[in-house]
């Protein structure tokens, strides 16, 4: 039950709050000004900076900390909590030099300076100290200047308990505290993952983004030797504050003419991240989260924050290209559409439509897949339209859509971090979905949640885990049915949830026979005490929520497993409550809305079936052609229809897949076979190698649109800058190529699309650009009205009857190579590199940190065959080779390897290694079940990771800033304590005069 | 069948093309801006010939350095005193009001008035006259505004000033 709200008195009037909220909270949403330097909405109360003071019913009180209580008496505004204010404030600028005018941060909304003016200090108490450290410019991306650092401690709450990588602390033992790095190391060699967390919270310029230095503001790359004794002139004949605040506003005030803010959504993996981009011209200046990002608020990853260079990488595709003989030459957009028009015309003509496949783009908005499908579908005639969810977590949506009905996660990132309990099956988040990673590292840390890890691979959330297991690799869906069985047989379903909600489960627990603790424990490797441990936990947990990922879906068993995990879901009722559900996490920025939009072969936009009439028919009515009426080849039909003749053509968009299908040489082969191949990119992609004609993107930066993230979620994303060269957005390429197929489309802007789709998929009837406007989201289905649907399930699961559907499966063993290919490949991303790395690797910095792919290998294996960090090995496979260089590690355990996918290399990328087999289901490739053999090349080499990468690192975790530590230093006086005894005028309120006398 | 090809032959854009597109550019912003720039041309003529053209172009060449010194020069107590006192100056005037300014500058222009008026009479001027003038009362509200003035300017420097005020704080 929630407590009502009730009314407590600031400075004389009445004002509402609300239980459990501090009096901080309390002024600052009535817009009472209380300096508070430390505190964010997102961090809370550090109690660093001491300025939050107020009196309440008499005393001095730092108001951060002070919960609301009814019929308190507030008072903000007497003299002597001004005092105290001001005495706060006075400490903060003797650690801060303000030279405003000339400094980067001077942007509008830095916390020090608009405290200091808004509270009109006029002088400084305390004269400015330097301290004795030199600045910090280790690291690429960001500087820690110490003298400028106040040491309110909000880069440590934020690394300690946000993005709980656990790294920065402030050694308050040192005669000048500092914040510091592991164990005080250079940033750059510490365990700082470049979150960017820090950098983002900082409340003045201690912190700085590298990309901001000397190009912020007008004043600001004047050299130090001209800047130094321009500081001291400034400061020496600068009557007070007021003036330096009057130019430094004036200057603020200029730089908006110059620095442009966008908000945009990231575009690496699913979790949604939105910010703004700060931009020059088409310099990145930086990107600033902000708390009303509905994913992310105030936090980033590595790529998110600092990976943008490649927008504007000498690289980047800015012409159209037509294959002539053995070279591409550079064409005008007219004739590469010329060549279109007459060889893919050709092809239809002569082989029939379903001769040519279209290959979608999960890095592409909604809009552009909308356009790409209706291309396809209703200008070329087929059904052959696919995207890289084939590639992933197709299994997990077929999963879904058979047991509860959407092919979604059941609830939003809040669910995930207000679960009691969190199962991470298959799944290493901290590196592929970091900023989701972090709401459970918080919650985990913080509030007691507990954390259950299944993995062959000890990364970061297995350390972290209350409850790590490795079973045998591609047996999961035996140990999830063990364990689901034995919550029936101890009588621990939720019978009630079962009888009302869910259908067919006589069947299912007959199902079940097989799945015994000690069939489990032969085919697992788990032990059937662990089993137990594991369904007591789930048990125990009064909501769940499971996450997984490749490590479930990338099978031949894939959608059974996913299967699976969905029942176990069922039968203990964790579904359609806050902190439930079944969260399959998708890995590309917009796979999800790729899928949402129709470019999938069976599937028109929200999920229709091409096959059902009247769909079809309403469809038909609105783009006025007819329409293909059965379900087209997906990605890995087109492969094998390329193969064998059938399909003759391909027109493909921001894809590589010719790194990222499983099986690279299979499918290279069968690009050489192709009579046409257009392939639309940013780059000059492995894939656009094989092209008869190479189309010139503009990626998310210079286009508008949405994407859909994990969770649902439609987000708006706006043009930041021009499309570079003659290169254009995709939906502007897809309509110049329909027009020359007699399309005669005229969108002009990416709205119209998206107006089009809500209005053929009742998904998003009531989804349009103005709902999205700013940092505006809605979580799908969208009604009319624009209501949303953040929880799934809450009422009724999505079929005819509300019931949701236990659906029996069963074990389908792995592909096996063969008894020579002895070691076990596991294979997926990296934290700092995105995919083949097509984007990522044209950043300087990124590459600093992680240059080259490197071949995970076990103390143990290690240890017998001699290997050490360097070593350079040969892989093979029985579908090809590949040469990279060894890291030994224990996050991988005996002869199971990890191949990391990052690398554009043809000599090192895992694709040559795994096979064509695939989920009997969805045919989404068995990338997780390969063997290999392992040759030793080069016994000694150097490392490939460099020794400045985290992974080297040295967290040291704690809660917090530890500020007991500041406040019992000698040098410290609490500030209530000072004032009341300095009271000697009388001038405060009477309570408080009688309290001092 | 299409093999994997790296090689893009770029179309270098013709440099004799890209030349003339220039030139037509510059000419055309020239012929529409005729009288600025033959303006200009004049002015900058004038600046070569004094030799100023070729000081700008050391200055630029070296402005770290000259700017440092620069900077040194103007970052002197001379120079703060000079800054401060404008800005006092200009706090002074805007500290003053108007309406009281009128009064006391048309004051300050009738005593001048009167005093050439008495500098041209003939006749001296003996102590008794002076003494019965003490009596009228333009010079008696003369006097003690004149008072009330040095009592002002004498708080402020009885009153220690801001910045010892810091001092002692």
């Amino acid at each position: 039950m929630n407590k009502p709200d009730f009314s407590i008195e600031i400075n004389g009037k009445s004002y509402r709050a609300r239980p459990e909220q501090t009096v901080l909270e309390v002024v600052r949403e009535e817009n009472v000004f209380v300096p508070s330097i430390c505190y964010t909405p997102t961090l809370g109360s550090i109690q660093t900076c001491d300025t939050c003071y107020v009196s309440v019913n008499g005393a001095l009180v730092r108001s951060c900390v002070t919960k609301a209580e009814p019929g308190m008496v507030v008072d903000t505004e007497s003299i002597l909590v001004q005092e105290a204010q001001y005495e706060g404030m006075s400490r903060i600028l003797k650690n801060h030099e303000l030279y405003c005018t000339v400094c980067d941060n001077n942007n509008g909304n830095c916390t020090v300076h608009n405290t200091v003016e808004h509270m009109g200090l006029a002088h400084q108490k305390y004269p400015f100290k330097a301290k004795p450290y030199a600045p910090d410019n280790s690291h690429p991306f960001y500087r820690y200047e110490p003298d400028q650092c106040i040491l309110c401690g909000r880069c440590v709450e934020a690394c300690q308990d946000l993005q709980v990588n656990e790294t920065l602390t402030i050694d308050w033992s040192r005669e000048v505290p500092r914040v510091i790095w592991d164990n005080d190391v250079p940033i750059d060699q510490s365990s700082c993952v470049s979150c960017g967390h820090c950098v983002n919270v900082c409340p003045c310029n201690a912190l700085m983004e590298k990309s901001m230095l000397g190009e912020a503001g007008y004043l600001t790359a004047i050299p130090p030797k001209i800047l130094g004794p321009m500081i001291d002139m400034t400061k020496e004949v600068e009557p007070g504050y007021k003036e330096i605040f009057a130019i430094s506003e004036v200057e603020a005030a200029m730089r908006k003419s110059r620095i442009k803010r966008t908000k945009t959504v990231c575009t690496y993996c699913g979790v949604g991240c939105s910010f703004e981009v700060w931009t020059k011209d088409r310099d990145i200046l930086k990107i600033e989260p902000l708390e009303e990002a509905p994913v992310n608020g105030i936090s980033t990853c590595v790529k998110g924050k600092w990976g943008w260079d490649f927008v504007n990488s000498e690289e980047r595709l800015t012409k159209p290209l037509i294959r002539q003989g053995d070279e591409f030459v550079e064409a005008t957009w007219e004739e590469a559409l010329d060549v279109i028009q007459e060889k893919l015309g050709f092809v239809k003509e002569q082989y029939g439509p379903d001769s040519i496949g279209y290959i979608a783009s999960s890095k592409c908005s909604n809009e552009e897949n909308y356009l790409f499908q209706k291309f396809a579908r209703s200008v070329m005639g087929t059904n052959n339209v696919d995207n890289c969810s084939r590639y992933c977590q197709s299994p997990a949506t077929a999963g879904l859509l058979r047991t509860v009905g959407r092919g979604g996660d059941a609830g939003t990132i809040h669910d995930i971090s207000s679960a009691e309990l969190i199962m991470v099956i298959g799944a290493n988040p901290a590196e592929s979905h970091p900023v989701l990673a972090t709401r459970i590292k918080r919650a985990h840390k913080l509030h007691g949640q507990k954390l259950f890890v299944a993995d062959i691979r000890k990364h970061e959330l297995a350390q972290r885990a209350d409850l790590l297991v490795h079973p045998k690799p591609s047996t999961d869906i035996i140990w999830i049915s063990a364990v689901t069985k034995y919550i029936l047989e101890m009588g621990w379903e939720d019978k009630e949830f079962l009888q009302n909600r869910v259908n067919g489960l006589d069947e299912y627990i007959k199902s079940l026979d097989k799945f015994t603790l000690a069939y489990a424990e032969e085919k697992t490797g788990l032990s059937q005490e662990t089993i137990i441990q594991i369904a007591t936990m789930i048990h125990e947990a009064k909501s769940v929520c499971a996450l997984w990922a490749m490590g479930i879906t990338q099978h031949k068993g894939a959608t059974d497993a996913s299967t699976a995990i969905s029942n176990l879901l069922l039968i203990t009722g964790n579904y359609g409550r806050t902190g439930t559900g079944a969260y399959p996490l998708r890995g590309h920025n917009n796979v999800q809305g790729a899928c949402d939009f129709g470019t999938m072969p069976a599937w028109f936009p929200g999920y229709e079936p091409v096959q059902d009439a009247s769909v079809r028919e309403r469809y038909e009515k609105a783009w006025g052609t007819p329409l293909p009426t059965e379900p087209g080849h997906d990605n890995h039909h087109m492969v094998e229809a390329m193969q064998d003749g059938r399909l003759k053509a391909l027109y493909l968009f921001g894809e590589e897949m010719a790194l990222v299908d499983a099986n690279s040489n299979f499918v290279q082969n069968a690009f050489e076979k192709l009579e046409f191949f257009v392939v639309q990119d940013i780059f000059f992609s492995k894939t656009a190698q094989f092209a008869d004609v190479i189309l010139p993107a503009a990626p998310s930066l210079e286009k508008d649109g949405t994407f859909v993230n994990t969770e649902r979620r439609i987000q708006r994303f706006y043009k930041v800058m021009e499309p570079l060269g003659d290169s254009k957005p995709d939906w502007e390429i897809f309509q110049l190529v329909a027009n020359r197929f007699g399309a005669n489309w005229n969108y002009k802007h990416p709205s119209e699309i998206m107006d089009e789709a809500a209005s053929l998929a009742p998904l998003f009837a009531g989804v349009n650009y103005e709902r999205l406007e700013g940092f505006k989201s809605l979580v799908w289905p969208v009604a009319a009205d624009g209501s949303d649907t953040p929880l799934l399930y809450t009422e009724s699961f999505a079929f005819p009857d509300g019931k949701a559907r236990l659906i029996p499966v069963d074990w389908t063993p792995p592909f096996q190579a063969g008894a020579d290919f002895d070691l076990h490949l596991n294979n997926g991303r990296i934290l700092e590199h995105f995919h083949e790395g097509n984007m990522t690797h044209r950043s300087k910095g990124l590459n600093h940190k992680v240059p080259d792919v490197w071949l995970e290998v076990s103390p143990e294996l290690a240890k017998e065959r001699n290997l050490e960090d360097g070593t350079l090995v040969g892989l093979t496979s029985p579908y090809g080779y590949v040469e990279v260089k060894v890291m030994v590690t224990d996050r991988v355990k005996g002869n199971e390897l990890y191949l990391p996918m990052n690398t554009r290399e043809d000599n090192e990328a895992v694709n040559y290694l795994t096979s064509s087999y695939h989920d009997y289901i969805t045919h989404t490739p068995a990338y997780k079940e390969m063997g290999v053999k392992m040759q030793v090349l080069e016994q000694k080499g150097e490392p490939p990771l460099p020794k400045h990468n985290h992974r080297y690192g040295n967290r040291v975790p704690q809660i917090s800033v530890k500020v007991e530590e500041k406040w019992s230093r000698t040098d410290f006086t609490p500030i209530d304590e000072m004032i009341i005894k300095g009271d000697e005028h009388g001038t405060g309120y009477p309570e408080n005069q009688q309290k001092s006398s | 069948m299409a093999q994997a090809i790296r090689k893009i032959s770029k179309r270098v854009p013709d440099q004799q093309e890209e030349q003339a597109q220039a030139t037509e550019e510059i000419m055309r912003e020239l012929t529409e801006n005729k009288e600025a720039v033959l303006g200009a041309i004049q002015l900058m003529k004038g600046l070569q010939e004094m030799g100023i053209y070729d000081a700008l172009r050391g200055m630029l060449e070296n402005r770290t350095e000259v700017g440092a010194i620069a900077i040194q020069q103007i970052n002197q107590p001379f120079m703060h005193n000079v800054i401060k006192n404008g800005m006092n100056g200009a706090k002074f005037l805007g500290s003053l009001s108007p309406e009281q300014t009128e009064k006391m500058m048309k004051g300050v222009g009738l005593g001048l008035q009167k005093m050439a008026e008495a500098g041209q009479q003939e006749e001296p001027q003996s102590l008794w006259k002076m003494r019965k003038k003490l009596k009228s009362p333009e010079i008696k509200a003369s006097i003690a505004a004149m008072a009330a003035f040095m009592e002002g300017l004498g708080t402020a420097f009885v009153q220690p000033s801001q910045q010892e005020q810091d001092k002692k704080g």
